[in-house]
């Protein structure tokens, strides 16, 4: 039985398939220890799964489950927590000689230029425990001292005095030659201490990205560590561990435990504990993975996914494949192991609106956060885009988060009455000023969305955006207009999205190296590129055996990361003979001009392996009837474009394969809210998504003043 | 003068979104460490009068100085539709001949007149002249290199061919330079075609509004901040070690007058021009009095023209804050700008103590090299190339915060060369490279540490410094300590030998260059057993 786990802040979401039907259960999260939730939720499903999805009313409570063995699949924020509270392990770095503060000094900027007290994150290792290895390796991996047996030991005995829980190693040029990097962790694995090595991490070149990223792992081995023993442990204990006399035949299996990794696929927890810095993003790519796969049911493969939540909104593209970037930072430190291009702003529903001292309205980037809140949820006093919503009508009082939370319409009211006085008179009323926050919180977004389309040489035109989130449905079709988009998605379990991805998720693995291969001849490069995967892939397909991946489970992606000689950045492109025209095309894409006749190199080598995991799939319902109107919950007044329109409210659950409905309309759900302007329509597909799209008369939301 | 608070908010976002794009393009496609790697370029929108509307979070010591680029290229030449002008020179326009800027106008069809400009701005690695890398000492602007005035290196979207010859002919890395220059010149596109979508969905009318509201905005934000400053005379003063000829310390000398939401910026008094290269152009000077302005408003603000509306800059004719031809300025934009932050700052502590940071290293510490390669290029004895690099060095310490350590401030803020590129692309070895300690002045808050870093030549090689603060330290405030000095030296067969601020020599394979920067200074007293 297989059951995908995503822990976020708030609820713990749980899908899993029952009996050939998608089952999904939401917990409350425990933050102090993330694995209570997974036990609870473990326990809940143990004693009836079906019951405690809540959902079906088709089956009988039975405990008789899959027999086949458990495997859980988990989304984990442990490894961005701990980062972002600092609450790794205690690790000590070895750098070669001279260039121990690497780490300190950074890419000696600044982070922001305008600021006489700007600040900037402190190195997770403090000067007294960088130890330089007296070694040095030339550029082209030539060895230009080779560290003494007497220096190797000094060096371990200040790690052992050090007190270290987990050691980094990064020495220069290890990505060439890695012979030193090896002397010294053989020596230091015999401490029984972690050891995190860069050229197994990441044998690419830039010392600071690389020593930074193994730093960041091995600050991360113990927290991780120790989260993935207690999962085990909370596994062990419920009735799928077998540890309390269970009925089940499986019990005699172990439990397989998987981690969901920022490169969207799964590894073992086994490997995500010695490389948990693989996992840091874990939770959105889920999301993605999710997206990308009810969007394929609907027949869409080319998607901006669009995922708002209260305070921060992750956006990326599809195109067939979700890519991956290597300059991802979490908490102001570089990760450069590959991750999927996700692109995170500070804004969300609960992004405070204000005038600044010269009349601007500014949304963001401040936020009321879970205390105090938005003005409607009773404590916060500072009108957020939640707010603004609320004002607009789009989100009833009642009803929000399945009744059990009242918001105060009054209240808010009040209070954003209260902020619009520092406009002077330039906005006139609430609702105006509610409609300004809007506007400005898609401006945000939009700018988001350009970032990781226009700027990369893809038009959102061509692609179907796909909103989730809590508010994701609030602002998904004022933005679809404002980039030109022309249909919006909003998929099934918009709440459980994420679980949905990992669910589905294959076990993904990427190993590269940096070769810097100039001076291209056809046979010449051929040869070593051959020569030079044949090392990843050996490396590769070991570590696949022991993940328990064989034959035709495993298929291996080999791709090159391009530039043209002297270039700083590179695009990957497929490792086939005409990598080169590839190259030109993806230039021309990107950066608006190609030059045939320059020199192209090859920089690095990666090898995807993915390993094929058994899927599930979700049911095709039967078409209903067109109406929709015994969906309707309600009508009520709605702000749109200034005016007030009677706009029914659609209860989401009630919502039928093959209902459709115009706009302007409310769709209302457990967990999220979604509005519809008028001018656009709805269609129920037989997945239970739901397509919106914009009629002839939805050009643009620029309004001529 | 009536607006929508929000339609403001979202033209700010959309102007800075158009410089943001072009920076991206730029680094992403060029070929020179200095601009992939280091990050030193700026890039601009323009109104119809050519007043900025928005810049990119990119290089400070560009900030006031890209409007007087485009000015000058309007003054020179009649841009039409797909031109593009190129123009480096300090005297028309440019701020030091490294920076070569490009300034495109934005046509909207059926218009007669462009109705916006967009510019983009690269530091590049070597234009000629006396010293690979073009940094070097020199005693006049033809020494530095090729001077070009704005001409157009673009007609009608089609490369001058012409003019690009006679650029290219001039300088030691050739190949390096057209890669950069077509980048730039991407970069350029990008911004007209965003800008243009702008215009296709908000119409003509609304943008141009817009873009004067937004200079309005910003005006009004730099009054609030003016209004904040207790009105008033601050005078602060502050010395360059010498002009690399053996000069005395040269004195920049400033009076802020703050009265009613205005301030009056007068360097006079400041040294007159001098021999060496460490002579400001005006743009310069501008440059850095928005800097030190625009940190004081506490607001994320844009950098329009507006800002400077309130603030009057007199720089003197013929001082190293305004220099004539044909005196050397490679050293002014790096250097000088510097120094000219350092006496604003002390002038404004008298004002507002309490929000200004003790002196910060003061200097870029300018490192250039170049020569042949010979891992490269085969029988014809290597193949040219010339590399440069600013080194980071201690922040001054603030009240309530130590200055950071190993970083830049103020005027500049581009990336290092990480070794691992350095060594693949040059024939050099970094042997150190790390922080300098104890190099911050001591205080109640400590001024940051300098950086030490050394770097031996295994090659030939022509070398190039441009330091300063190695004889007088970066200052404290209100009682704390000076930070340290910075220090050259050159290690050649065992021997170590103290190398001036300002120099160039040829260095041998085996040579080592040994770069301290300076520390940060403190900022308060430090008082007795309270450890820190």
């Amino acid at each position: 039985m297989r059951i995908a786990i995503d822990t976020g802040g708030t609820f713990t979401d749980v899908v899993f398939l029952d009996r050939g039907q998608l089952r999904i259960l939401k917990v409350s999260s425990t933050p102090q220890n993330p694995e209570h939730a997974i036990g609870n939720a473990l326990r809940a499903l143990a004693v009836a799964p079906t019951r405690a999805t809540g959902r079906a009313p088709d089956s009988a409570p039975s405990g008789d489950r899959d027999p086949s063995p458990l495997e859980l699949l988990c989304g984990t924020t442990v490894g961005t927590n701990a980062l972002l509270e600092r609450r790794g392990g205690r690790v000590t770095l070895v750098t070669t000689a001279g260039f121990e503060d690497v780490l300190a000094i950074g890419r000696q900027a600044r982070p922001r230029l305008y600021d006489f007290f700007v600040e900037r994150p402190e190195p997770l290792v403090p000067s007294r425990r960088r130890l330089g290895l007296r070694e040095r390796v030339g550029s082209q991996g030539e060895v230009l001292l080779r560290p003494s047996p007497g220096e190797l030991d000094r060096v371990t005995r200040l790690v052992r005095r050090s007190g270290a829980e987990a050691v980094a190693v990064c020495l220069l040029f290890s990505f060439a030659n890695s012979a030193h990097e090896r002397a010294i962790a053989g020596k230091l694995r015999a401490l029984k201490i972690p050891v995190s090595v860069s050229h197994e991490i990441l044998p690419e070149f830039r010392e600071f990205e690389r020593t930074a990223t193994t730093v960041v792992n091995a600050y991360l081995v113990p927290v991780m560590s120790r989260y993935l023993g207690s999962i085990v442990g909370e596994v062990s204990a419920s009735a799928f561990g077998g540890g309390t006399g269970s009925r089940q035949k499986s019990a005699k299996v172990a439990p397989r435990v998987h981690i969901m990794q920022s490169n969207g696929g799964v590894v073992s927890a086994t490997l995500a504990a010695r490389e948990p810095v693989r996992t840091i993003l874990s939770g959105p790519a889920g999301g993605i993975l999710g997206a990308r796969y009810v969007a394929r049911l609907s027949g869409f493969d080319r998607i901006i996914t669009f995922d708002m939540g209260g305070t921060s909104t992750d956006v990326a593209l599809i195109d067939g494949e979700a890519r991956t970037s290597h300059e991802a930072s979490v908490a102001g430190l570089p990760v450069a192991v590959p991750v999927l291009d996700i692109h995170t702003v500070g804004a969300g529903g609960g992004s405070i609106a204000r005038f600044d001292l010269a009349g601007a309205l500014r949304v963001g980037p401040e936020s009321a956060g879970a205390d105090p809140g938005p003005i409607c949820y009773g404590r916060g006093e500072l009108p957020t885009v939640t707010d603004a919503q609320l004002l607009l009508g789009r989100i009833a009082t009642e009803g929000f988060l399945g009744g059990k939370f009242p918001l105060d319409e009054a209240r808010t009211r009040q209070f954003t009455a209260r902020a619009l006085l520092a406009a002077k008179g330039a906005i006139r009323s609430v609702e105006a000023f509610a409609q300004g926050i809007v506007e400005v919180a898609n401006a945000t977004m939009e700018k988001a969305i350009r970032v990781i389309s226009v700027e990369r040489g893809y038009d959102p035109a061509d692609y179907t955006l796909v909103a989730f989130g809590g508010a994701g449905g609030l602002h998904a079709c004022e933005l679809a207009a404002a980039l030109g988009v022309r249909r919006v998605l909003l998929p099934k379990f918009p709440g459980a999205l994420s679980a949905l991805g990992i669910l589905r998720a294959d076990w993904v693995k990427e190993f590269s190296q940096t070769v810097r291969l100039t001076g291209y001849s056809p046979t010449k490069t051929q040869e070593e590129l051959r020569r030079a995967f044949l090392v990843l892939e050996r490396r590769g397909k070991a570590e696949m055996a022991t993940e328990g991946f064989s034959g035709a489970q495993i298929k291996i992606a080999r791709l090159l990361d391009c530039r043209y000689v002297g270039q700083g950045y590179d695009l990957e492109v497929p490792a086939t003979e005409k990598f080169a025209a590839a190259f030109h095309r993806a230039h021309q894409l990107r950066y608006g001009y190609a030059d045939p006749k320059r020199a192209v190199e090859i920089v690095s080598i990666r090898a995807r392996f993915t390993g094929v995991t058994p899927k599930i799939g979700l049911p095709r319902g039967s078409m209903a009837p067109p109406s929709a109107r015994g969906a309707i919950d309600a009508e009520r007044k709605v702000f749109c474009a200034g005016r007030r329109l009677s706009t029914p409210f659609y209860e989401r659950a009630k919502l039928r394969p093959g209902n459709r409905f115009a706009g302007p309309a409310v769709i209302v759900e457990y967990g999220a809210t979604t509005y519809l302007p008028s001018g656009w329509s709805a269609a129920v597909d037989a997945y239970e998504n739901i397509l919106f799209t914009p009629g002839r008369n939805v050009r643009s939301s620029a309004r001529s003043k | 003068m009536s607006f929508d608070p929000t339609r403001l908010e979202i033209f700010k976002n959309l102007y800075h979104s158009v410089a943001e794009e072009m920076g991206a393009a730029l680094r992403r496609s060029a070929f020179s460490p200095n601009i992939k790697e280091r990050r030193d370029y700026s890039c601009a929108v323009f109104d119809a009068s050519g007043r900025v509307l928005a810049m990119g979070d990119h290089m400070p010591v560009h900030l006031g100085s890209m409007p007087m680029s485009v000015a000058a290229a309007l003054g020179a030449l009649e841009l039409g539709p797909g031109d593009i002008a190129i123009l480096n020179d300090p005297y028309a326009g440019g701020t030091h001949l490294p920076d070569l800027t490009m300034v495109m106008p934005v046509y909207v069809r059926g218009a007669q007149r462009p109705v916006f400009y967009i510019s983009s701005r690269a530091h590049h690695a070597d234009v000629g002249g006396t010293q690979a890398g073009s940094m070097g000492p020199a005693r006049e602007i033809f020494e530095e290199g090729i001077r070009v005035p704005p001409v157009k290196l673009c007609i009608g979207g089609g490369m001058v061919r012409d003019v690009l010859a006679l650029l290219l002919a001039n300088v030691r890395t050739p190949a390096e330079r057209e890669g950069d220059l077509t980048a730039q010149i991407a970069s350029c596109r990008t911004g007209e075609r965003r800008l243009l979508e702008i215009l296709s969905r908000y119409g003509l009318r609304e943008a141009q509004s817009y873009g004067r509201h937004l200079l309005d905005y910003s005006e009004r934000m730099m009054r609030a901040t003016l209004r904040g400053i207790p009105a008033g005379r601050y005078r602060g003063e502050d010395f360059l070690d010498d002009d690399g000829y053996g000069s005395a310390p040269l004195r920049i000398a400033v009076e802020i007058t703050i009265s009613g939401g205005t301030a009056r910026v007068d360097f006079s008094g400041s040294a007159p021009q001098c021999a060496g290269s460490v002579n400001a152009v005006a743009a310069i000077t501008e440059s850095a009095v928005f800097y030190v302005f625009r940190c004081l408003v506490n607001e994320q603000v844009p950098a329009t023209a507006g800002l400077m509306r309130p603030i009057r800059v007199i720089a003197p004719l013929g001082t190293i804050v305004n220099a004539r031809p044909p005196a050397a300025v490679a050293g002014g934009n790096v250097e000088t700008s510097q120094r000219i932050v350092d006496a604003l700052l002390r002038a404004l502590a008298r004002a507002i103590p309490r929000r200004i940071p003790a002196a910060s290293q003061g200097t870029m510490n300018n490192f250039t090299f170049g020569g042949n390669d010979p891992r490269r290029g085969g029988a014809s004895g290597g193949a040219a190339f010339a590399y440069y690099e600013t080194i980071a060095g201690g922040m001054g310490a603030r009240p309530g915060r130590d200055g950071l350590s190993g970083i830049h401030s103020h005027m500049t803020n581009s990336l290092n060369t990480p070794v691992e590129v350095l060594e693949h692309a040059f024939p050099v070895r970094v042997l150190r490279y790390g922080l300098r300690p104890r190099s911050g002045g001591k205080g109640r808050w400590r001024g940051g540490d300098g950086i030490v870093r050394e770097i031996e030549m295994l090659a030939d090689v022509q070398v190039s410094l441009l330091c300063d603060r190695r004889k007088i330290p970066p200052y404290g405030l209100t009682g704390g300590e000076p930070g340290m000095r910075g220090k050259n030296e050159l290690q050649r067969a065992g021997r170590s030998m103290p190398l001036p601020g300002k120099c160039a020599f040829r260095a041998q394979p085996g040579d080592v260059v040994k770069i301290q920067s300076p520390g940060g200074g403190g900022w308060g007293k430090k008082r007795r057993g309270t450890p820190k």
